[in-house]
Formats: C-alpha cells, structure tokens, sequence
C-alpha cells in the first residue's frame, strides 16, 4: 500500500522534474493515459477526449517533449502538481490534483481528481491507467504541452 | 487607429491593426457577426419537440430550441423584463421557458405566456416576449442565421461551399448525419482570422509541426502499434511532406471568401480509401444507398479543410468541424466537434473521436504547437516597426476556374489574400 503510493507521488514529481523518459518508464507496455472531457466518462467511445493515449502513442509525446523545435516549450514549462487525498484500495488509487503551472510569463491551475490503477510485474509495480478527471474537461482550454 | 477598415487591405499586403486595434475588432463584431450568416447548431441536437440547446450567434447568447410544429426557434436568451439569462444550462426539453428572476414565462416560439401579477399593469400595455433572431436557415441540418433581416439568401452566401455539407452528408449510408461526442474547446490570446488562414497554410506544417513529425519518424514501430497510435503516428508523419508534394495539394478560393484545400492524407488508415473489413462494411453501405458509381464519386472526393467564411472549417473526410468564436481582437475561443455518419459502422464514428483528439485537442501533439504560434504572432504584431503584413507568397501561381473559383499550389497564400479580399468588402459597405 505503501508502494502504491509512492509510485503515484514519484509520478507527479518526475513530471516536475521534467524526467518525461523515466516517467514513461512508470506505465506498463499496455497502459493508457485518459483525460476525458466529460466527467464519469463512461469510455472514449462516448465522447471527445483531451488526451487518450495507449504507451506507445505517448511515447511518441515524451519523445516530442525533447525536441528542441517543439515551440510550445520553448521556454519550457515549470510544474508543480500537487497529490493529495491519497486513497488506496487494491490495484486502484484515487488522488486529487492540482497542477500549477509557470510558463512564458504567464501562471495557471489545472485541478482533477485522478484514478491510477496499477500491476505488479517483474519489475516493479507498473501504472495501467492513468485516468485525470479535470473539473473543467468542457471548457476551453490554451495548449496543453506537458502532462497532467 | 485607421478609422476606415478598408485602408488596412492593400492588393498584397494588410496592416497589422487589422489583426490589433480593438476598434477594428468591433467594427468586424458589426458589419460580419451582425450580419453574415453564422452556424448556430446541427439539427440533431434538438431532434424533439421541447429540445434545446445554447449557442452563440456572433456576440450573442442564443437559445435553438424545436417547437411542437417541428419548426426551429432562435431566441435571444434574455428576459423581455429584467434581461435576466432565462436558460442556464447547456441543453435540455421544455415545453416553456420560464425566468428565474419574476418568473415571466415564454413559449418555445418566443411569444409571452404570462407574468405574475398581470393585473398591476395597464389595460394597453403589451409586454413582449422573448427576441427572435431575424433570419434562421437550415442547409443539410447545418443551422445557420443571421442578425440581419436583409442579405442573400443562405444558399448563396455558402456558394461554391455548400459541397462541403453535400459531401459530409454524401459519405452516411442512412443519409443523415448526427452530431456527437462532445465537444474539444480550444483556446488561444490571439486573433480569430488566425485560425482560418493558418487551416489553409500548407508551408506551416513542415516548420510548426516538426517536433510531431519528428518524434515519429524516430518511432517507426508506432506505425505497427495498436489502431489509435497507427492513426497518430501516420497524421504525424504526413505533416513531414517535402514543399514540392504540398505544392501538389490544390487550394480553392470561392466567391464570398470561402477556400478548400484537397487532401494529403494518401497511406494507411488515414487515406481517402482503405482496404479493411469495417471499410468494406461501410462501402458496401453506401453501395447500398446511392449505387456503385456515386458511391465511387462521394469517397473520391478528398479534401482537408474546408473554410466557409468567415468562421467555420469543415472536415468532411473525417466528420469534424470547428467553429472559431472571437472573443476580443486578441482572445478567441475554437469549439471542435464532429459528426456521426447514420448507418456506418460504429468502429468509424471511434475513428472520427479519434482523430479529432489526436489532431485538435488543446494537448494534441499538432494542435498545441498551432496555439503557441497563434499567441506569438499576437505578441509580435503588438510592436510596431513593420506595419504592413506581405502576403505575396505564391501569387504567380494563381489561375481562375471555368467555374469562378482561383485555383493555387498548395504554398500559395492565395487563401489569405482571398479572405482579406472579402473581409474588406463587408467591412467597407
């Protein structure tokens, strides 16, 4: 339980830190990463989707997130995201996020309740569903460039 | 600031105010979105008598709602009485509307039902219900209206773009289409027209959308991958084309300032025509419908954006639409939403949420780097010290059709230049 925890902290610092390879290291080879735009979203079939991506698709993004031409981070974006209410109950995690964000001279918040669920496997427990239910999914948002 | 509009557009060239001064920004609110015929909503979204849903016509908040003769309502959604908004949420089914400040209640036709304490008020006053907007037209289930009591008729002013409705509506075997999923609301700091000219700038992609292009070049097992990462990877990788191939890629400017550009997508599950089982499904649907040649005809026509001015782009390959919603002279809202094709197979209707996501969310890989140069372009026309924006590029290559239209290479900035031509006929007259 305590493992548990940890990952999904450690998650959100790696992000902070900007480590994107290590924190798609933390998701499993068959993992998805889901912001839904509709709260209790039943599947992306239902509706639009901020993001809805299986690994190797966000691979493709973290690899993204390296390139200098990538304009929309440059400069580069400074995070903090803020877990709390942390609770465990089996493979599942429920968090709360806030994510306060620094970039061009400009500050602003995301905030979401998130679902991880997460595996044991050979090494290490692994993410299998990274899921961040924003308060405001519908309403318009400006670029998105690093995960939430 | 120039006081008359059509100063600022020159036959090569525009003024930067045109993209800055607030005073031209309201200036554009009344002489376009006061007048011009503006998308509202899609017929499937109030398909019942006593549906309605909210929207926006130019700077005002406007209830669609369907009455019990099946007619379609537009109404200000504001109280005859205190102006209090009578409609708070996004959609639902009445059978009247009533306001939460005194209660005064309203049919769905607008006309006055009654207020309390009706006896407090003069024989010979007549109260009024709620404003109807002049004119309401509907094209293929595309609601459209207009502020304007006068002015051409819908018909005409899509001109040359109603193919744009005819081809989506074209591709459903049952012959309609419903809109679905949501909506991807996407915002920037910058001016509307951005987002229209840059829908049809084929130069951009190989510079903006590098990062993307890429990351999946450096990929290549992606395209192997599950079906929405092959779908990413592909979109992705076809931004990376040479100049010479988008060169290729026709651009059409139509009468009343509307521009498609045909289509680039040529490989994969992408590409205008696939070879797999729920292609096949949905083929032999549409063989069904309208016969093996037009069925041939519908699918052969491959074009990406269509632009119907001033502020909607069509996607009807990939049932998607965006309609760009001004806010101020430097803030702009784009709502993305798309359309299910009655009759074909569900796995396509996942395909079109698919690639919406994947190419307009405010986080896709193509669309966030689109924002970014929006908002720079904002920023950098806020200095002074080069006033007139050139807008040259391409222009040898321009050739008019037998059917009226110009016709370019895909480099061209003929759209631009096509845009501002109209602009600055509806913002002089």
């Amino acid at each position: 339980m305590i493992d548990v925890e940890a990952l999904v902290l450690r998650e959100a610092r790696l992000l902070d830190e900007q480590r994107y390879p290590e924190w798609l290291e933390l998701f499993a080879a068959d993992a998805i990463y889901w912001i839904p735009t509709r709260p209790n979203q039943a599947s992306p079939q239902e509706a639009l989707s901020i993001i809805y991506e299986p690994r190797p698709l966000l691979a493709v993004r973290v690899e993204r997130l390296a390139r200098a031409e990538m304009h929309v981070q440059s400069p580069p974006s400074r995070t903090v995201h803020h877990v709390s209410a942390v609770e465990v109950d089996g493979d599942q995690v429920r968090s709360a996020l806030i994510v306060a964000e620094w970039r061009a001279g400009e500050a602003r918040w995301f905030a979401g309740r998130v679902t991880h669920r997460v595996r044991k496997e050979a090494n290490g427990l692994r993410i299998v569903l990274k899921r961040v239910d924003l308060i405001d999914g519908e309403a318009p948002h400006r670029a998105i460039a690093v995960p939430l | 600031m120039h006081t008359v509009a059509e100063s600022l557009v020159r036959e090569n060239s525009v003024h930067r105010d045109a993209y800055t001064d607030p005073a031209i920004f309201q200036l554009e609110q009344q002489r376009i979105f006061r007048r011009a015929w503006l998308y509202v909503a899609h017929e499937s979204e109030v398909q019942k008598p006593g549906d309605y849903v909210l929207t926006r016509l130019g700077p005002d908040e406007v209830i669609l709602a369907r009455r019990e003769d099946g007619a379609l309502s537009l109404l200000h959604n504001r109280c005859a009485h205190r102006g209090a908004r009578v409609v708070a949420e996004p959609a639902g089914n009445a059978r009247q509307l009533r306001c939460p400040y005194h209660a005064w209640s309203y049919r769905l036709d607008g006309s006055l039902i009654g207020v309390p304490l009706s006896e407090g008020y003069a024989p010979e006053c007549k109260l009024k219900g709620l404003a109807a907007v002049p004119r309401v037209e509907s094209y293929k289930g595309f609601v459209f209206a207009s502020h304007s009591a006068a002015g051409p008729s819908l018909h005409d002013f899509l001109g040359g773009l109603r193919s744009a409705f005819d081809n989506l509506v074209d591709r459903a075997p049952a012959g309609s289409i419903s809109r679905f999923g949501g909506s991807l609301r996407l915002e920037y700091r910058g001016n509307w027209k951005m987002f229209l000219e840059n829908a049809v700038d084929l130069v951009h992609p190989g510079f903006v959308h590098r990062s993307s292009v890429e990351a999946a070049r450096s990929h290549p097992e992606a395209l192997h991958a599950d079906a929405i990462t092959q779908q990413g990877a592909q979109m992705f990788l076809a931004n990376g084309m040479r100049a010479t191939q988008w060169d290729e890629v026709p651009l059409h400017a139509f009468p009343g300032g509307h521009v498609y550009m045909g289509g680039f997508y040529k490989q994969g599950v992408i590409a205008p025509e696939r070879d797999d089982p729920v292609f096949a499904r949905y083929r032999k649907a549409l063989v069904e419908r309208h016969g093996e040649e037009k069925a041939a005809a519908v699918l052969a026509v491959d074009r990406f954006n269509n632009i119907i001015w001033p502020n909607i782009s069509v996607n009807a390959r990939f049932g998607a639409m965006r309609v760009v919603r001004p806010l101020a002279v430097d803030h702009t809202v784009v709502d993305v939403v798309c359309f299910r094709l009655d009759g074909a197979p569900a796995e396509m209707h996942d395909l079109t949420l698919q690639f919406v996501n994947l190419a307009a969310s405010p986080a896709s890989l193509v669309a966030s780097d689109d924002l970014e140069i929006f908002e720079r372009c904002q920023r950098g026309l806020a200095s002074s010290g080069n006033e007139w924006i050139d807008m040259r590029r391409g222009v040898l290559a321009d050739r008019r059709a037998a059917d009226g239209s110009i016709v370019s290479a895909g480099t061209s900035e003929l759209p631009i230049r096509h845009q501002f031509e109209t602009w600055k006929a509806w913002m002089s007259a």
